[in-house]
């Protein structure tokens, strides 16, 4: 079993975009693919037309209890299963740092997925606290979708510097472009410039594209609703970029 | 895990109607049919199968996937259909692979066309909870012909039990019954007439102790000689290196049973045959020991330092030609009338009933009987011999020790069913031990001698012939330090082989004393 985390410091960068994809293109390999939606929010579970509901509560899913595991419910897709978000994820920081051990429980409760599950792709939301901790221990590898502003670059170095003084390998985290403006020259030249400075940045970006934003009409990964499109082909490319440079080499 | 279900069509079944029908209670959603036409594979000797793997090819894409689940393992594009390990790129699919088909070729068993037609069973926010598919397997170019295999499956989908036990009881009312769940792939070989894992060389009998002894040994030679005749009748395809090697296990099996099993036949029987499979035996050791050699290829190269590796390619390309001559060699002894006449009366020989007075002295000896004196003596003869070699530092009696070995080898296996399975196979894998050490370093020996020699059948005056000629010194100097190895575990190997422990269960299975006392 492999765990990718689809995390950043910042928000609004299209992480549950790309978890959703990228679970959907993984569950299509034939590989039995699980997607956990962390986000209170729940906005991955909202695509994927699924009720927002934990039979655990916050304080099971933190102790890894049955509930969990009862809570996953197949999506649309073959071998594509999604642990839905619930509200009460909100408090997870808190419960995290309330019972012992607290930087590796989730890893501990995404465990007994291994049996069934050869992916788990864990849908973040914006934290840089134990959770984030939880995150960068139960995943194998992080891929941190990235804007390609100054602000943007700024928060990402602020998430290296976290790791290093946390002792985080930073060799496991994998950034790659998301929003991307063709038009702006800015863009372009701190694509160029972050690719240059920093090691693993994926040479795949998504670009900033109002198909990605009509996922939230359509509830369905960009591959279904308009399999076509430059959006999906964008997914697809990151797909094979993170098959090729990320999974297989684990 | 949640269990798919598979239905029975019920007759006159109208698929549109029935959806119909149900559509009073569900909200239902057709996706396209799928036509796909699939094809699959296994080695000549069911390797995967014997792993519970099917490889099977949709499309341009290979799939591995563990039988009876409907998970994939692995999945990987090809533009044309491997057929040697080699043939696949490195990743994880060739990394499973490897190490089960090893050096044999994938066939392809079957090739089917299947048709599905999804429905997908929607609740109030449009999600799927369910999914209905309608299957239709035919062998492939043929539509006017029934489809071999219909059928229903319902499948749900995790975390809304209610749905799929609902949708079972409405499938069931419509008059569809349950059908036994049994994966795709027999229902598939059933059309073509194949019954997986059906060829194997373990010698898979079972004897009856109290069987008159020319009668058990008629039961080995006859799944030997099975086992030679299906090989034979593939041989001229080449599928691969492994179809002369089995034919050539089960013919020096038949020679070692028909010496080892002594006087159970007519001396001028068991001597004429004796002979004339010695002779068929000789006529493939060249192309055997070509095999070999090829296979090797990469071991030797990767054997050899970097700067002169490529340099022994003429070798291998000259060993090639070779290989294309000595195959023809083989191929006209396997069709020439001296060996139909020798495999027909072979047969014939096999198949007469059990003469009324006895022609030898243990025709009619209770099998266990021999087969314990047989083994027990082969057993002390072994320990003798290389006792010898562990007092005396030979090297000569090495190779007597390794053919000794053999001969209790395969009386052992000849003889299994009559004796308690699990201590027979740990005296085997003892045994096995000692013969693979043995062995390797017969094959060490021979391989620098035959190195030697085709040296010179190379031409020598051409300038990048003397590079080669350099590679296979340095070939031949590598194969040195290895023998020096493996001659050195000899002492221990053979240690553990007659250490007190393991004699003992020898003597305690075999010796007739322990059985008499």
């Amino acid at each position: 079993m492999t765990t990718l985390a689809l995390y950043s410091n910042k928000g609004g960068v299209g992480k549950t975009a790309a978890a959703v994809n990228l679970s959907y293109l993984s569950a299509q390999t034939g590989t039995k693919t699980l997607i956990c939606d962390l986000d209170p929010q729940g906005s991955a579970t909202y695509y994927f037309r699924v009720k927002p509901k934990l039979k655990s509560g916050p304080k099971g899913f933190v102790k890894g209890n049955k509930g969990v595991y009862k809570s996953v419910k197949g999506t649309d897709f073959e071998n594509l299963d999604i642990l839905p978000a619930d509200f009460s994820l909100r408090k997870l920081d808190v419960l995290y740092t309330k019972f012992g051990n607290s930087k590796k429980r989730l890893k501990k409760m995404l465990y007994p997925f291994a049996g069934e599950y050869r992916l788990i792709i864990l849908d973040c939301p914006v934290t840089i606290g134990i959770l984030a901790e939880n995150i960068l221990n139960a995943a194998d590898c992080t891929l941190v979708p990235m804007i390609p502003t100054t602000l943007s670059v700024r928060t990402y170095n602020q998430l290296l510097a976290f790791c290093k003084k946390k002792r985080y390998d930073v060799a496991k985290i994998y950034p790659f472009f998301s929003m991307v403006d063709r038009h702006k020259k800015m863009h372009k030249d701190l694509m160029l410039s972050v690719s240059r400075k920093y090691r693993g940045v994926l040479k795949s970006f998504v670009p900033y594209l109002a198909q990605i934003e009509k996922m939230g009409i359509y509830r369905a990964p960009v591959a279904v609703s308009a399999p076509e499109s430059l959006a999906s082909k964008s997914y697809q490319n990151l797909w094979s970029k993170v098959q090729k440079n990320i999974l297989n080499p684990l | 895990m949640i269990n798919n279900l598979k239905f029975n069509l019920p007759d006159g079944h109208d698929e549109k109607q029935f959806i119909r029908q149900l559509a009073d209670q569900y909200t239902i959603k057709k996706e396209p049919t799928v036509d796909e036409r699939l094809r699959i594979y296994d080695t000549f000797d069911w390797r995967l199968f014997n792993k519970a793997l099917i490889l099977y090819s949709a499309g341009n894409r290979l799939f591995l996937r563990k039988l009876a689940k409907s998970e994939i393992l692995h999945s990987v594009e090809f533009s044309k259909v491997p057929v040697f390990i080699q043939d696949f790129h490195a990743g994880e699919f060739k990394k499973q692979l490897a190490p089960i088909i090893k050096m044999r070729a994938l066939l392809q068993l079957v090739e089917l066309q299947s048709r599905s037609t999804p429905y997908r069973i929607l609740n109030s926010d449009q999600k799927t909870v369910a999914r209905l598919v309608f299957e239709e397997i035919r062998p492939p170019r043929k539509r006017s012909t029934p489809a071999s295999a219909n059928h229903l499956w319902l499948k749900p989908v995790k975390g809304y039990p209610k749905y799929a036990r609902n949708l079972a009881k409405r499938i069931e009312a419509a008059g569809f019954t349950r059908g036994k769940a049994e994966d795709i792939y027999f229902e598939a070989l059933a059309v073509v007439d194949k019954t997986p894992g059906s060829y194997s060389t373990k010698m898979n009998i079972r004897l009856d102790p109290a069987m008159r002894s020319d009668q058990a040994a008629k039961v080995v030679l006859r799944f030997l000689l099975n086992v030679m005749r299906i090989n034979e009748a593939v041989f001229e395809k080449d599928l691969d290196t492994e179809v002369l090697h089995d034919f050539r296990v089960a013919l020096r099996r038949t020679r070692s049973a028909l010496a080892q099993i002594k006087n159970v036949f007519p001396t001028r029987t068991t001597s004429r045959f004796k002979k004339n499979f010695a002779y068929v035996g000789k006529r493939s050791n060249a192309l055997r020991d070509l095999d070999v050699y090829l296979l090797n290829q990469d071991a030797y190269k990767a054997m050899l330092p970097a700067a002169v590796r490529d340099d022994i390619d003429p070798l291998f390309r000259h060993l090639r030609k070779k290989r294309a001559k000595a195959f023809q060699h083989v191929m006209r002894g396997l069709k020439s009338k001296k060996y139909a006449t020798l495999m027909k009366d072979w047969e014939a020989f096999l198949n007469q009933p059990p003469p009324d007075s006895a022609t030898a002295l243990n025709a009619e000896l209770p099998v266990i009987e021999l087969a314990r004196q047989s083994i027990y003596k082969k057993s002390l003869g072994v320990v003798k011999t290389g006792n010898k070699i562990l007092a005396n530092n030979e090297n000569e009696t090495l190779h007597a020790l390794r053919i000794e070995c053999k001969k209790l080898r395969y009386l052992m296996e000849f003889f299994a069913s009559l004796f308690p399975r699990k201590k027979m196979n740990a005296l085997i894998a003892q045994l096995k031990n000692l013969q693979d050490n043995l062995g390797d370093f017969n094959d060490l020996c021979v391989q620098q001698e035959y190195l030697l020699h085709i040296a010179a059948e190379l031409p020598a005056g051409q300038r990048h012939i003397q590079k080669t000629l350099v590679a296979i010194g340095s070939l031949i100097e590598a194969l040195d330090r290895e023998k020096h190895d493996v001659r050195e575990a000899f002492a221990k190997t053979f240690t553990d082989f007659a250490a007190p422990a393991i004699q003992k269960l020898f003597q305690a299975l075999f010796s007739s004393k322990a059985q008499s006392g």
